[in-house]
C-alpha cells in the first residue's frame, strides 16, 4: 500500500521535476525578456512624451471634430495617445515573444492567433471609431437640419441616425472580425426592412392621416408666413 | 451732386494689381460676356445688378442706374451689366428692354447718352457672390475706374443712388462706399445685432450697413478682390457682402458711407433660407475674423467712417413680426440642440440661455447684451477651430438670434428711430468692452483670463456722432 502511495508520488513529482526543467528556463527568460520590453515601453513612453508635440495633430482632430467625440470638453492631446499605444503595443510584443519561448502547442496557437487577429482588431477599432465620428456628423446635422425646418422630434431624428450609422458600423466590423457575420447582417436586413415596412405600414393605416395633418399644419404655417411676407430683411 | 469733399485727399499706396486677362479668374467668366467685353474695350464706370427671379423690380432699378449715370456722369463711359443666376421669369429681358424715356423727366439739357446695358448668367455656385464674381471680372477686363454693386429688389432706388456710391470714389479718393440707409427698427436684424457691432468692434470703423449690399467700389479694391482665392467658400452665396467690407477695411483701403435715404425692398417671406443665410453670413464673418487676427488684435474702440449726402428724414413702411414664434424657436431650441450648443458655449454660458429659455415670457423677454455678445464670441472661437462641423454649428445659432430678436423687439416696442439706434450703440459698445474676453479666449488664453467678465465698464454711452 505505502509502496504503490510513494510510487504515486515520485510519479507525480518526477513529472513536477520534469515539467519544471522543461519550463523553467524559458519562464525566467520570458520573464526578463518581458522586463526588458517593459523598461523599453516606459523609455519610449517617455521618450515621445517629451518629444512629440502632437500640435498639429490636436489641431486636426479638433477639426474634424475628434476630440469632442473622445472627450466632452474636446481636450483630447495626441502625444499622450500615442505614447499611451506605443507602450500597450510594446508590452504586447513581449508578452508574445515571451509566450513564444515556451514552445508548446497552446503557446504557439495564442502567439498565431494574436499576430493574425491583431490587423483585424485594429481595422475594426477605425471602422468603429470612423462610424461612431461619422454617427456623431450626421445625427448633428439631422438635429439642426430638423430643428430650423420645424420638423417634429428632432431629437428622435438625431438618435434615430446615430443608431443606424453605428449599426452599419457594428456590421462591417464583425465583418472584418468574422465574428458572427451573418448573424449581424441578417439582424441588419430585418431591421432595415422591419423599419421600412412599419414606415408603409403606420402610412397605409393611420400614419396617413397623421402625415396628411402635419403637411395641413406646414401649409398653414406656411400661409401664415405669406401673410407675414413684409419688407422685414433680416440682412 | 456730391461736392465737397476735402482735398488732397491721402490715398492710401496701393500697389496696383494688373489682372491678366488669362488668369483663373477670367477663365471662370462665361464665352459670350469676355467676347462683349473684348468689344467694348473699356469703360470709365460699371453698374452691376445681381439678379435672379426680380422682373417685378429690376427695370426699375436698371432705369435709376441709366438716369444716375447720364446725370451726374455724362463724360464718362457707363455700362450696366446684370448677373443673373438663371432667371426663369424673364428677368435678363427686362434688363436689356427696359425703356429709357427720362430725359425730360430729369430736366437734362442734353438727351441721354446710351449706355450699354448687359445681362449675362453667371457660372459657379448659384449665389450673389457668384454674381459680383462676374460682374468684377468685367469692370476690372473694361478697366473701369469705378464699379458699384446694386441690389435688384430695391423699390426706393434713384438716381442719386449712383451719384453718392460713384462720386466719392472717382472724385473723393475713397475706396469703398458703403451704403447709410434709413431702415425700419426691425429690419436688419442680423446686420445690427452681429455683423455691425462686431465688424465695428473688431475693425474699429463704424460702417453702418456693413452688409448693406449697395457698395462703390475703386479699381485696386476691386483688383485686390479678384486675386483672393476664396470666391468659391460662402462668399459665392450670401456673404459676400461682409467679405468686401471687411477685406476694405482690414487691409487699410479709404473707406467712406453715403446716405441714401430709405431702403425699401420687394416683399419677401422673411423666414424664407434664414439658417443658411445666417451660417453662410456668420462664416464669412468668422473666417475673416481668423485671416486678419492680428489686425483687429490690436484695435482697440472705434472711430466713426466719413458719411456723405444730405441726411433727411423718411417714411418708411411698417415691418409686422411674430415675436411669440421667434420665442417659440428660441426655446425650442434649448430644448434640442442644447448638445451641439455645448460644443461652442462654455458651460455657465450655456447655463444661463437654458435657463432663459425655460422661464420666456413674451411679456417681459430680455437676453441680456452681454450674454448675446460672450454667445457671439464664444461661437466666433469654436468655428475657428472646427471646420468640419462649422455649418452645422453656425446655423444652429439660428434659435439664438431669435431669441436676441426677440428681446430687441420687447425692448424696443414702443421706441423711436433714435432711440432704437441708441439702443443698438449700447449693444456695439459691450461688443467693444467685452473685446478682451474675446481675445483671450481667441488666442487660447488661461480659463481664469477667459473667465466672463462679471460688471461692465460704466458710462460710455455715446450714440454715434455722424458727419454730415
Amino acid at each position: 500500500m505505502i509502496r504503490t502511495l510513494e510510487q504515486l508520488l515520485e510519479g507525480v513529482v518526477g513529472g513536477i521535476v520534469t515539467q519544471l526543467n522543461n519550463l523553467l528556463p524559458p519562464l525566467i527568460v520570458a520573464v526578463f525578456l518581458f522586463a526588458v520590453f517593459f523598461v523599453a515601453a516606459v523609455l519610449v513612453r517617455w521618450f515621445l512624451t517629451k518629444a512629440v508635440k502632437g500640435a498639429r495633430m490636436d489641431r486636426f482632430l479638433k477639426e474634424m471634430g475628434l476630440s469632442n467625440m473622445l472627450a466632452d470638453r474636446g481636450d483630447v492631446h495626441t502625444t499622450p495617445l500615442v505614447a499611451g499605444a506605443a507602450f500597450w503595443m510594446i508590452l504586447l510584443v513581449g508578452a508574445l515573444i515571451g509566450l513564444s519561448l515556451f514552445n508548446t502547442q497552446l503557446t504557439t496557437r495564442m502567439v498565431e492567433a494574436t499576430v493574425f487577429l491583431f490587423p483585424k482588431l485594429v481595422t475594426a477599432g477605425l471602422i468603429m471609431l470612423a462610424g461612431a465620428w461619422l454617427a456623431q456628423f450626421l445625427s448633428r446635422s439631422v438635429l439642426v437640419w430638423t430643428h430650423n425646418e420645424e420638423l417634429p422630434a428632432p431629437r428622435r431624428w438625431a438618435a434615430a441616425t446615430k443608431v443606424m450609422v453605428m449599426f452599419i458600423a457594428v456590421v462591417a466590423a464583425s465583418e472584418v472580425l468574422g465574428f458572427a457575420p451573418h448573424v449581424f447582417f441578417a439582424a441588419f436586413v430585418i431591421v432595415g426592412s422591419g423599419a421600412v415596412l412599419a414606415a408603409s405600414l403606420a402610412m397605409g393605416l393611420g400614419g396617413r392621416d397623421a402625415v396628411r395633418r402635419y403637411l395641413e399644419s406646414r401649409e398653414a404655417a406656411k400661409l401664415d408666413r405669406e401673410d407675414e411676407k413684409s419688407l422685414w430683411n433680416h440682412l | 451732386m456730391l461736392t465737397g469733399f476735402p482735398r488732397p485727399l491721402q490715398r492710401r499706396k496701393l500697389v496696383k494689381v494688373a489682372v491678366p486677362k488669362n488668369t483663373k479668374q477670367i477663365q471662370s467668366m462665361p464665352a459670350e460676356a469676355r467676347q462683349v467685353v473684348d468689344e467694348i474695350r473699356h469703360a470709365d464706370i460699371v453698374v452691376g445688378i445681381p439678379s435672379y427671379n426680380n422682373s417685378k423690380t429690376i427695370g426699375h432699378v436698371v432705369r435709376a442706374a441709366h438716369a444716375g449715370l447720364a446725370k451726374y456722369f455724362p463724360s464718362y463711359n457707363g455700362i450696366i451689366i446684370n448677373s443673373d443666376g438663371g432667371s426663369k421669369d424673364g428677368t435678363p429681358e427686362v434688363v436689356t428692354q427696359t425703356p429709357m424715356q427720362d430725359s425730360q423727366l430729369l430736366l437734362l439739357n442734353t438727351p441721354m447718352k446710351p449706355v450699354n446695358r448687359l445681362s449675362f448668367p453667371y457660372h459657379g455656385i448659384p449665389g450673389k457672390g457668384s454674381a459680383f464674381r462676374m460682374i468684377f471680372q468685367m469692370a476690372s477686363m473694361l478697366d473701369a475706374k469705378a464699379c458699384v454693386v446694386v441690389d435688384s429688389d430695391l423699390r426706393s432706388i434713384t438716381p442719386e443712388w449712383f451719384d453718392l456710391l460713384i462720386r466719392p470714389v472717382l472724385e473723393g479718393g475713397f475706396d469703398f462706399v458703403a451704403p447709410y440707409y434709413h431702415r425700419h427698427k426691425y429690419d436688419g436684424t442680423i446686420t445690427n445685432s452681429i455683423v455691425y457691432p462686431l465688424t465695428r468692434c473688431l475693425y474699429g470703423q463704424r460702417l453702418r450697413q456693413p452688409i448693406g449690399g449697395d457698395f462703390g467700389m475703386s479699381q485696386p479694391l476691386l483688383n485686390r478682390y479678384l486675386e483672393r482665392d476664396d470666391w468659391e467658400t460662402d462668399v459665392a452665396r450670401f456673404g459676400i457682402d461682409i467679405w468686401m467690407t471687411t477685406i476694405a477695411v482690414a487691409e487699410g483701403f479709404k473707406v467712406c458711407q453715403s446716405f441714401l435715404g430709405a431702403k425699401l425692398h420687394d416683399a419677401k417671406d422673411p423666414g424664407a433660407d434664414l439658417s443658411a443665410m445666417l451660417q453662410q453670413v456668420t462664416s464669412s464673418v468668422f473666417l475673416l475674423m481668423r485671416e486678419y487676427e492680428n489686425t483687429w488684435r490690436g484695435r482697440t474702440g472705434s472711430e466713426p467712417a466719413a458719411l456723405f449726402g444730405f441726411r433727411y428724414d423718411v417714411g418708411l413702411d411698417p415691418i409686422n413680426v411674430n415675436l411669440d414664434r421667434m420665442l417659440t424657436a428660441f426655446r425650442k431650441g434649448a430644448e434640442d440642440l442644447g448638445d451641439v450648443w455645448k460644443l461652442a458655449l462654455r458651460p455657465d454660458t450655456l447655463a444661463e440661455v437654458k435657463e432663459l429659455a425655460r422661464t420666456a415670457k413674451p411679456g417681459d423677454f430680455h437676453l441680456d447684451d452681454e450674454l448675446w455678445v460672450r454667445i457671439v464670441y464664444e461661437f466666433a472661437c469654436t468655428a475657428k477651430s472646427s471646420r468640419l462641423e462649422r455649418a452645422t454649428l453656425l446655423k444652429s445659432i439660428t434659435p439664438l438670434y431669435l431669441g436676441r430678436v426677440a428681446s430687441f423687439v420687447v425692448e424696443t416696442a414702443e421706441m423711436g428711430a433714435a432711440e432704437v439706434e441708441h439702443r443698438i450703440e449700447r449693444l456695439c459698445l459691450k461688443f467693444e468692452e467685452l473685446k478682451p474676453y474675446l481675445i483671450n479666449i481667441w488666442f487660447g488664453e488661461t480659463p481664469a483670463a477667459a473667465a466672463p467678465p462679471q460688471s461692465s465698464a460704466p458710462g460710455a454711452e455715446q450714440p454715434e456722432q455722424m458727419e454730415v
